[in-house]
């Protein structure tokens, strides 16, 4: 008898583990989930004390940084930029295509896709001595406070009407 | 008995799993003859003959005092995995640049440089 019920489990764990490949099978053109991730440039760090304004040269900044990523000529003025892009993506979707049988279909799908730049710009006056620093460190914000900042703010805040 | 219970995890964990992989591999690259820059002297060389070493520059900026050659070429690597419920997806493009600076008379009077392409490197988003 006990031989009969060890048997009986097995055959029960087979069948649960049959059912679990048909139901794979089944959703899984229902159920997805993508992250992507992307990096152009390389890392721009916070130009610290090496860079002073009113001192450094262009010829300084080139030796210290390479090449700038973008040139361009603002009101007499040249500015340089170095910049890195980072690029996330994450979607999650549900579908259920039960159009052909109930009419219209269910469909679910979440997705967050958010871009932050790590930038560093330098303005030089014409006779090559920097002027003015600008830096961004975009990279330091967190995914998910970016994509949702306004619940931050009212998680934050205490309500002041009661 | 034993067999057809690992036979079906075995289906199982095949069918989670299958799915395409990708490794890709993009170049918009004449590697920079990076010795050619030790001839180039600031104060004298001039346009042409910057232009005569790197060929065409890949964008000419005005500049307060003259004008801005910049030469790219980059290096994009991607990585994708798709399974059946999730699917991973990563790249990374890296540039080699060259920027050389000219004074209203077409001398060169700064230029930097950044080699970074070959480290544009494959993974995973996590």
């Amino acid at each position: 008898m006990p031989r009969k019920h060890h048997m009986g489990f097995r055959f029960k764990s087979i069948r649960i583990l049959i059912l679990l490949l048909i139901a794979g099978i089944f959703i899984a053109s229902c159920i997805s989930f993508e992250m992507v991730k992307g990096i152009e440039g390389s890392p721009v760090k916070p130009p610290g004390d090496k860079l002073q304004v009113g001192k450094t040269t262009l010829e300084t900044a080139l030796e210290l940084l390479g090449a700038p990523d973008q040139l361009a000529e603002m009101e007499g003025k040249d500015l340089l930029v170095y910049e890195q892009t980072l690029y996330r993506d994450n979607r999650i979707s549900l579908g259920i295509p039960l159009g052909d049988i109930t009419g219209p279909n269910i469909d679910l799908s979440a997705y967050g896709t958010l871009v932050r730049y790590d930038t560093l710009a330098l303005f030089f006056s014409p006779d090559g001595i920097l002027r003015d620093i600008v830096f961004e460190n975009g990279s330091d914000r967190s995914y998910m406070k970016t994509l949702f900042p306004e619940e931050e703010k009212n998680s934050n805040s205490s309500p002041q009407n009661q | 008995m034993r067999l057809l219970r690992y036979a079906v995890i075995v289906l199982i964990i095949i069918s989670l799993c299958s799915g395409c992989a990708l490794f890709g591999k993009n170049k918009e690259f004449q590697p920079f003859d990076v010795s050619a820059l030790d001839t180039i002297a600031p104060g004298k060389s001039t346009a042409t003959d910057i232009t005569a070493i790197f060929g065409a520059p890949t964008e000419v900026v005005k500049m307060s005092n003259g004008n801005a050659y910049i030469y790219r070429r980059s290096i994009s690597k991607g990585t994708g995995v798709w399974l059946i419920l999730v699917s991973f997806g990563n790249f990374e493009r890296q540039h080699d640049q060259i920027v050389f600076f000219f004074d209203k008379k077409d001398i060169v009077t700064h230029y930097g440089k950044s080699l970074n392409a070959e480290k544009a490197s494959y993974g995973f988003p996590f």
